[in-house]
């Protein structure tokens, strides 16, 4: 991407990528920030949920009378439900859950794309109109959903020319991060824009990192991009992360054959057996005073990562650092600050700010105004609604200052200062305002969770932290040493898994997934005598046996 | 509000260079006339139309569309006072400016947009040498430095020492030593040794890198300066540079498109510069470059491409502004205007009403009826136009779009009497084509068969209200028949001396012979039509009144200038 938008694409015009999620955007951001590409006008990055709302919708859907309200936001979980119930009862009527059904409804919803087509109506026509039904009662109450909003993208882009055009003009080059996990939507929007409205298209994918199913991923539409004319498909066999013990390891984690290797000369790599007598709370025990400890002589605090299959499980380790006082930050679901929100985010970036960062401008309040305002507006301002939102924003800043506040007193103050006054004047159609709300009660000191600010922020002494993740959270990231927890025999594959071959298959993904997140050393972490086939094979295939 | 205004408009939404100080106008720039405590609103946009061919320009204007035609993209300047001061504004603190895009105040415009998307100013013509002697402001600084950069750094030491050794030849000379001297005590008698600034007399910097700020721009061989030329080829040289230098930084990529502005060029370039420097700059088309000239000179007007041309005209306290850009003529009759307007210098344009007539005659005797009337058509500022025949049409559509009152004078040309008349079809046509025009509905077919039945009174009565006044004869029989005017006109034809034949004529026609128009207008041709007219003003009869369709055509237009 830096090289297009130095050498090829041609100030104003720039490059678009879309990533599987926010963390992704944001890590691209950091790492093209490091090679002096800065984040502007020329080169977006974002999901393709963002890239619909905010280089599609937010600038033409005025452009096409009676497309949206005109002033649409994006619905919640309970006017999402309320909505399906409404459309459920106009087009059934009958007494069964409307949420049962809705699932199915869903799914087409995902699948089915292009509406003009016929199948659309003659593939269960009473599920189309279920969907028409319920999107139709949230325009009616001026709202969108998340499915919308690549559904609404598609449906512009189609029928408007122009604003493919628009699209090929601002970004002649489009990248797509980890196609294998963006669904049918995206696979629709860039056949549109790159097959038939001449965007460059430049996809990375791994079918073998396809686990995101559920969410309605499809490793066969990277398949099926390879068979289209016109696209050149570049195998990359070098793995650059991993010691080739690692990559070794992999394959057999995998179960598949592949023709991975490391670069000549990349170190081996280290893989390490951890069989621990007893169930999930020995396991973690054993890797709060053995295991981590070890790794954290060789490593960073914040190049550790400590992967599960499920947030409960990260409960439990949470709780056996808490008591060895060893720090971390949490990337799933149970995460204090989620790295999905950019509200929770731009706190813990106030936080760090307060808590002595306003000394070094590190972080600098421009990037906090800038965060302010696109959260706020979703992106552009007027000066004075940037001079207005500025003012709220250092005033609460500064009162923090030396103000010795908790974390909980200081985020309870923000949400009574900053939150009305930004709720009032939004624009952002995508808020997650209820994320502060959270915050609060996840520092609740009746509860004894609540810490000094500088902790909230991050700002502890020594080196930062060790990772916490899901699996499925951990995609897409490395580090130094991952330690993956649980790998019983039967939690991965656990007993859903065997249900079905497809099931079984995505779960050895997942599996393969966290094997390749070390660059230099994989812990194994399983109850003795209760391992999971898939860690026996891998031990097998990492000593070179067939 | 002026054609300086109308730039400064655009400036206020474009031009990186003003800063936002300029830009938060004061209370003064309202109108004298207006009610403060009314919160009236300084408002300007910029609509950018057929900018989709151009992929840079699309990413640049793609988020300001308006929502109405998402193929205009519009920029906006608002200036009102702010929403949170109660009651008129008192001081210009108490408004604010926006700048916007695509109609939504919340729609900011970038300042890589104004970077990109630039205006240029070229009111200098009056300081060409001022533009050119000054290293900052001159166009030729960013070419030369480019050039030199170009230039290998050993080669520019070498010219460099070249400079040294002459300056040191020039040191050698004892009176040049002793001048330096006598300046450099000078300096430190004032500044004293702290501030010792070092001067030296010598040809060039020494530093090879600034070496080329020395390079200036000679002419006449090399023996004098640019600013020793004439005003008027400074200013060319001054507009070929700049032209020059917008070229460059587009092909540096620091900008999309240029908007460059001259102000009122004729004041300094005479009349044959103005008319071959616009005439190419009018016809060198660069879809990335626009040029707007603001001028008041009929050379200048009558090379501009007639569609390009934008009127700004005082209208009851306001300024309109007509443009002729969808001016709905063919390409013929396109030419038709535009040869007509180089001929007569563009009148037309700078005309405050129009008179519009068949033949010279009309030409030459209308302005002399309209004296003998006391409206003195030059002092009104109409304009009589001879359009040579009938076809109105094109003409009159370039007056309507020009926003200009005006009357059709033309004859009813009965024919045998079983067809219609020519002038009554002639009459609504023109009428139908001037709905293209305004607007307005064409004439229905019953409207049009209910006027084809009627006669000459009736018709004429009727349609002299929207200004088209007919003559049931022609015109050189209604002047003859004139009372008054006949005497003048035949007095002035015997004092010509023609032949036997004219002369016996001219008695006849004294005598009571009906006047034969050919003979007529061929006796007045020789004359010459000015001429004439010059004798005919001289000798007309005090209280004369001239055919009554052509006084009601001279008031209805003078009533409305």
């Amino acid at each position: 991407m830096a090289r297009a938008l130095v050498e090829d694409v041609v100030d104003p015009r720039g490059v678009a990528c879309i990533t599987y999620n926010n963390e992704c955007a944001i890590e691209l951001e950091t790492r093209l920030a490091r090679l002096g590409i800065h984040t502007s006008d020329r080169c977006f990055i974002g999901t393709v949920h963002s890239f619909a709302l905010n280089q599609v919708i937010m600038p033409y859907a005025r452009c096409i009378p009676g497309l949206l309200p005109p002033e649409f936001r994006v619905a919640d979980t309970a006017e999402r439900r309320t909505a399906v119930e409404t459309a459920y009862r106009a087009v059934f009527g009958d007494q069964f859950d409307p949420h049962e059904r809705w699932r199915f409804a869903e799914e087409k919803r995902r699948c089915d794309i292009d509406r003009t087509l016929q199948a659309w109506r003659a593939r269960n026509p009473e599920l189309a109109s279920f969907i028409e039904a319920y999107e139709a009662d949230l325009r009616r109450r001026g709202l969108i959903d998340f499915d919308d909003m690549p559904l609404i993208a598609f449906r512009m882009i189609q029928s408007r020319p122009w604003i493919r055009e628009a699209l090929r003009a601002r970004f002649p080059i489009i990248f797509v991060d980890e196609y294998q996990d963006l669904g049918h939507a995206l696979h629709e929007l860039v056949l549109l824009l790159c097959f038939e409205g001449g965007m460059r298209l430049f996809a990375v994918g791994d079918a073998d990192q396809s686990i995101y199913g559920f969410a309605g991923a499809n490793p066969e539409l990277l398949q099926s991009l390879l068979a289209r004319p016109g696209v050149r498909a570049v195998r990359l066999r070098f793995n650059y992360r991993s010691g080739a013990k690692i990559i070794r390891a992999s394959l057999g984690a995998l179960g598949e054959e592949r023709d991975y290797r490391g670069p000549d000369g990349a170190p081996e790599g280290d893989l390490a057996f951890w069989k621990v007598k007893g169930g999930h709370d020995a396991q973690a025990g054993a890797i709060a005073t053995t295991i981590l400890p070890k790794l954290l002589e060789r490593h960073p605090h914040e190049e550790v990562a400590i992967l599960y299959r499920a947030a409960w499980l990260g409960d439990k380790i949470a709780a056996a650092l808490d008591e060895k006082a060893i720090p971390y930050v949490r990337t799933n679901g149970n995460a204090l600050i989620k790295r999905s929100s950019r509200l929770a985010r731009f706190v813990e970036n106030c936080a760090a700010w307060v808590a002595g960062g306003w000394r070094d401008a590190d972080p600098p309040y421009a990037r906090l105004l800038g965060q302010a305002l696109a959260l706020v507006f979703g992106g552009r301002a007027s000066d004075a609604e940037e001079q207005t939102v500025s003012r709220q924003l250092i005033s609460f800043l500064h009162s923090g200052v030396g103000a010795g506040e908790s974390a909980h007193a200081w985020l309870q103050r923000f949400s009574r200062e900053l939150l009305p006054p930004w709720r009032a004047v939004a624009r952002n159609p995508q808020h997650e305002w209820e994320v502060l709300a959270e915050l609060i009660s996840k520092t609740d000191p009746a509860q004894d969770k609540d810490m000094p600010l500088n902790i909230f922020a991050g700002r502890t002494e020594g080196s930062g932290r060790v990772s916490l993740s899901t699996l499925h959270s951990a995609k897409g990231r490395e580090f130094d040493a991952a330690i993956l927890y649980g790998m019983n025999a039967d939690d991965i594959p656990s007993h859903r898994d065997r249900k079905s071959p497809a099931a079984l298959r995505e779960a050895r993904r997942l599996f393969y997934v966290g094997v390749t997140r070390p660059r230099k050393e994989l812990a194994i972490v399983f109850q003795e005598g209760n391992h999971s086939p898939w860690v026996a094979e891998l031990s097998r295939r990492s000593k070179g046996e067939a | 509000m002026g054609k300086s205004n109308l730039l400064y408009a655009v400036r206020l939404v474009l031009d990186a260079t003003l800063p936002d100080a300029a830009r938060q106008l004061k209370l003064t720039d309202f109108w004298d006339g207006c009610d403060l405590a009314a919160n009236p609103v300084i408002e300007v946009h910029l609509d950018f139309a057929a900018f989709d061919d151009d992929d840079a320009l699309v990413a640049l204007l793609t988020d300001f569309r308006t929502a109405a035609d998402p193929t205009v993209a519009r920029l906006s300047y608002v200036y009102r006072k702010k929403a949170e001061v109660a009651g008129a504004p008192q001081s210009s603190e108490d408004c604010e400016f926006l700048v916007y895009g695509g109609g939504d105040e919340a729609r900011a415009v970038q300042p890589r947009v104004r970077r990109r998307i630039a205006i240029d100013l070229l009111d200098a013509l009056r300081d060409a040498e001022g533009q050119l002697g000054s290293w900052r402001a001159s166009p030729l600084r960013p070419l030369l430095e480019d050039a030199v950069a170009a230039v290998n750094r050993a080669e520019l030491e070498g010219v460099a020492s070249d400079l040294e050794t002459a300056t040191r030849k020039l040191e050698g000379f004892p009176s040049i030593q002793a001048l330096e001297a006598s300046l450099r005590s000078g300096i430190l008698d004032l500044a004293g040794n702290a501030h010792d600034i070092d001067a030296r007399l010598r040809f060039a910097p020494a530093d090879p890198l600034r070496l080329f700020r020395a390079i200036a721009m000679y002419i006449d061989g090399g023996k004098r300066t640019l600013s020793e030329a004439s005003l008027g080829s400074a200013n060319v040289a001054l507009i070929a540079l700049k032209l020059a230098e917008f070229a460059w930084r587009r092909a540096k990529n620091e900008r999309n498109y240029s908007l460059l502005s001259i102000e009122e060029p004729e004041a300094h370039l005479h009349p044959q510069l103005q008319r071959a420097v616009f005439d190419k700059l009018f016809n060198a088309s660069d879809p990335a470059q626009a040029l707007i000239v603001t001028s008041h000179s009929p050379t200048l007007a009558a090379v501009a491409p007639l569609r390009s041309i934008v009127q700004l005209r005082a209208q009851a306290g306001a300024t309109c502004a007509y443009s002729l850009a969808q001016l709905p003529v063919t390409p013929d009759e396109l030419d038709d205007i535009e040869r007509y307007l180089t001929a007569t210098r563009s009148e037309l344009l700078f005309a405050r009403g129009v008179l519009f007539v068949e033949g010279d005659a009309e030409e030459a005797l209308v302005p002399v009826f309209a004296d003998a009337l006391g409206r003195n058509l030059d002092r009104l500022g109409i304009t009589v136009c001879n359009v040579a025949g009938v076809n109105f049409s094109p003409y009159v559509k370039l007056a309507v779009s020009l926003g200009l009152p005006f009357a059709v004078i033309t004859d009813w040309d009965p024919l045998d009497g079983t067809k219609v008349p020519l002038g009554l079809t002639r009459v609504l046509d023109i009428h139908d084509d001037l709905c293209f025009v305004t607007g307005q509905p064409k004439l229905t077919l019953d409207d049009r068969a209910h006027w084809e039945k009627s006669d000459f009174e009736a018709f004429s009565a009727a349609w002299a209200k929207f200004g088209y006044f007919l003559n049931d004869r022609t015109f050189e029989i209604a002047v003859a028949a004139t009372p008054g005017l006949r005497t003048a006109l035949l007095d002035i034809l015997n004092e010509q001396k023609f032949g036997k034949t004219r002369t016996d004529r001219i008695a006849a026609w004294r005598a009571g012979t009906p006047v034969e128009p050919a003979y007529l207008l061929a006796m007045i041709a020789d004359i010459g039509k000015g001429r004439l007219s010059a004798k005919l003003a001289k000798k007309m009869p005090l209280g004369v009144t001239p055919p009554p369709y052509i006084s009601a055509a001279i008031a209805f237009v003078a009533d409305r200038v």
